[in-house]
């Protein structure tokens, strides 16, 4: 009899931890592709790419971010190359002239406001500091969007409001509420 | 082997253990807080290009330059602009949170338009007498107020603004009088930048923002202004270099401001730009208090734009007693609209695209638009073209005429925020003109027209009355004034933290408050011979003994003027 108490406590405990370590992961997440299979490796080792030439600042300081159509459209109006992803892009996008709706990694909550020019013009700050090697992966990762929130799964690796508090500690810098919540 | 309820408790009680293990149930109190931010209703800017556009604050005469940072159309993010030559890149908190204002809860959104044009026209056709109140004088629509009385047989054109303005560059001392000359009065930027050139003496009776940054803080209590300014006139010289500022108005210190040199100097009168010719045939403005009692059928006021607020005590008095007409152009119920039979809606900053009078630290005209970063919801009333069409003005861009009239007067320069140069207005062609004005540019006048003001003395009344002798505190008001309408976020900072007195709530020495049994945050009644209105109290042990401090409510200034006896009753 007391042995099988615990057995009934130990498949609910292992039943609960299986379900919330595997189950909960790919059931609170929704998962879609990015429109187009985009190769940064490619357009760095081939094309000798760098962040900035796609991710812009513009004349008055302020990021671009993802380049828009007409910036690829620069170089892909006719195929460059043999692949099967960049002619897949030229004939449902540059050709009939449509935006690909990007999923954007790092999107931040609507209340804060960081400002890439401020950390990457005076603070001196590697992409790949907050992007890890995204800017080498030769395939674009799955988007993972919670399905509550709304907000990608990436915004939880590196890019919470306590990771830019450490940062800021770490290299001394004042920082105070207003900065990024305006 | 038959399963028991027991066996079905236990294998709940590991699940529940074994959930506490997992990140599932913390990863959902995240994500259900995360997602209460964009439930229905909060504002969400559109995806979009992020763009940087410019204008000018108007939520005060300050009008400081503001670079807003948009998504698509939409403003996310204000900021001061570095290079401008009055503001330089400084923004108060009101102006840094300004973008939230179009949504705020408390707005007012739908008026009685058709049935408030009816009762104005039917007074008017009366042949009674008709007034405009305009809280901000000096604007453009100003002048069509003043127009559109002009045009109407009895009309009356009321101010309450300031009659002059100051020159702290040229102060090497002022002596303030309550006024918070570093806690949002003026221009933030320019008295940042004046601050250093001149010593602040600041008397009041509590040790306020403005006084723990003054270089000498005088504990003055309310009612002691006038012999402290005597007792101290022989000691702040002749010569032009002291400066008088008083929180009782600007003709409360004009004797010793004129007995210091200061008049024509660091004292001017208003400067204001020019304006087309043939509007100088319009109304005068006429000071409030110099209107007749129950004289006044129809008011109209103009609250879209304040500078300052007129104690409905006032303002009742003056209308006549037999069914007025009160009609209020607000964003908000907190105003005139407790006491207007009709109170029509307006745009707020920054959906407002309008002119900003001459500030009252600037002793040269400036004229810069705050052009509209959103559009304002339907059903919103312009109070200029309103009273322009009841007066049967002719329609048209009062605003370029304006411009226009400054181009051809061809003084001072323009300087525009998105290159930051600064351009002499007759090497510019009046389109060229009107476009840097479109672009927040901002003209500046030459200083050299600045004028002495028109002497003119404050009428004081006693403190002391027969029905003060219950009323054991002096009031005293915590300014500076708030706009109607507070960002949420202003909310959060400022009045639940209590770092800032709440418009609503009064302060008090804990010695008062044991005395008229009054807990911390308790609500209860603020009462002077003026009336009484309904407040929250905190207590405070850094307020001297005797001192009612108050916030700058609407309900709270109606029964308060500089001075006044109070108490404060439980409710």
């Amino acid at each position: 009899m007391k042995h099988r108490a615990k057995i009934a406590f130990l498949a609910g405990l292992l039943t609960a931890l299986g379900a919330g370590w595997a189950g909960f992961p790919l059931a609170i997440y929704r998962s879609r592709p990015q429109p187009v299979d985009f190769s940064h490796k490619i357009h760095a080792d081939k094309a000798g790419s760098k962040c900035d030439d796609c991710h812009a600042f513009r004349a008055d300081g302020s990021f671009a971010g993802i380049p828009t159509l007409d910036k690829c459209a620069g170089c892909h109006a006719a195929a460059m190359g043999t692949t099967v992803a960049e002619k897949t892009f030229i004939d449902n996008y540059v050709t009939p002239q449509r935006e690909p709706q990007w999923a954007v990694y790092a999107r931040q909550p609507e209340n804060v406001s960081f400002l890439h020019s401020t950390h990457v013009t005076r603070g001196k700050l590697k992409c790949e500091a907050c992007h890890a090697a995204q800017g080498s992966a030769d395939m674009p990762r799955v988007y993972q969007e919670d399905r509550i929130s709304g907000y990608s799964r990436d915004i939880w690796r590196g890019k919470r409001m306590t990771d830019c508090v450490d940062c800021h500690q770490r290299q001394g810098l004042e920082h105070s509420c207003l900065d990024c919540h305006k | 082997m038959k399963s028991t309820r027991r066996d079905l408790f236990l294998f709940a009680g590991g699940s529940a253990a074994g959930a506490l293990l997992t990140p599932a149930p913390w990863r959902l109190i995240t994500d259900t807080a995360l997602w209460s931010e964009n439930w229905p209703g909060v504002p969400a800017p559109p995806r979009g290009e992020i763009r940087t556009r410019f204008t000018n604050c108007s939520l005060c005469r300050a009008g400081c330059g503001v670079r807003a940072r948009c998504v698509g159309d939409q403003p996310v993010q204000l900021t001061g602009v570095a290079s401008h030559p009055l503001s330089r890149g400084v923004l108060c908190p009101f102006g840094l949170t300004a973008h939230h204002l179009p949504y705020h809860p408390a707005r007012l959104k739908q008026g009685p338009h058709e049935r408030a044009l009816a009762a104005v026209s039917a007074a008017i056709g009366s042949g009674d007498r008709v007034a405009v109140l305009d809280l901000q004088p000096g604007r453009t629509a100003s002048w069509t107020y003043r127009r559109a009385m002009a045009a109407l047989k009895n009309g009356v054109y009321l101010t309450n603004g300031p009659s002059v303005a100051y020159d702290l560059h040229q102060a090497k001392t002022v002596l303030s009088f309550g006024v918070p000359v570093l806690d949002g009065w003026g221009t933030p930027g320019n008295v940042i930048a004046a601050r250093e050139n001149f010593r602040l003496i600041q008397a009041e009776p509590v040790e306020s923002r403005t006084a723990t940054l003054a270089d000498v803080w005088l504990p003055v209590q309310p009612g002691d202004e006038d012999a402290t300014a005597l007792a101290m006139a022989g000691e702040l010289g002749a010569d032009g270099s002291a400066l008088v500022l008083d929180h009782r108005g600007p003709a409360a210190a004009m004797a010793l401001n004129q007995r210091l040199g200061a008049l024509g100097r660091t004292v001017v009168a208003r400067p204001e730009a020019p304006v087309p010719v043939e509007w100088r045939s319009a109304a005068p403005a006429t000071a409030l208090a110099q209107v007749e009692d129950r004289s006044i059928r129809v008011l109209l006021i103009d609250e879209s734009a304040v500078d300052g607020y007129v104690p409905w005590y006032q303002i009742e008095r003056k209308l006549v007693l037999d069914n007025p007409v009160v009609v209020t152009f607000t964003a908000s119920h907190g105003g005139y609209a407790r006491h207007a039979q009709y109170a029509l809606p307006t745009a707020v900053y920054p959906e407002i695209s309008e002119d900003i009078p001459t500030a009252i630290d600037s002793v040269a005209a400036t004229f810069r638009l705050s052009t509209a970063l959103i559009a304002p919801p339907a059903g919103i009333v312009n109070p200029a073209e309103w009273i322009a069409t009841l007066a049967g003005l002719a329609e048209g861009d009062t605003i370029r005429e304006r411009a226009d009239g400054i181009h051809d007067s061809g003084r001072g320069a323009i300087y525009t925020p998105a290159d930051g140069k600064t351009v002499a207005v007759k090497d510019l062609t009046a389109e060229a003109f009107w476009k840097s004005l479109g672009e927040a540019g901002c003209w500046i006048d030459e200083p050299r027209h600045a004028r002495a003001p028109e002497t003119t003395t404050a009428v004081s009344e006693p403190h002391a009355h027969d029905s003060d002798v219950d009323l054991p505190l002096v009031a005293w008001l915590a300014g500076p004034s708030s706009p109607p309408l507070l960002s949420p976020l202003m909310t959060k900072l400022y009045q639940e933290s209590n770092l800032r007195l709440a418009p609503n709530r009064v302060a008090l020495h804990p010695s008062d408050a044991r005395a008229a049994r009054l807990a911390d945050g308790v609500h209860a009644f603020f009462q002077t011979r003026l009336g009484r209105c309904g407040v929250d109290v905190t207590i405070d042990p850094g307020l001297p003994a005797g001192v009612v401090q108050l916030g700058t409510a609407p309900g709270i200034l109606d029964v308060y003027r500089p001075g006044i006896r109070a108490k404060v009753v439980p409710a």
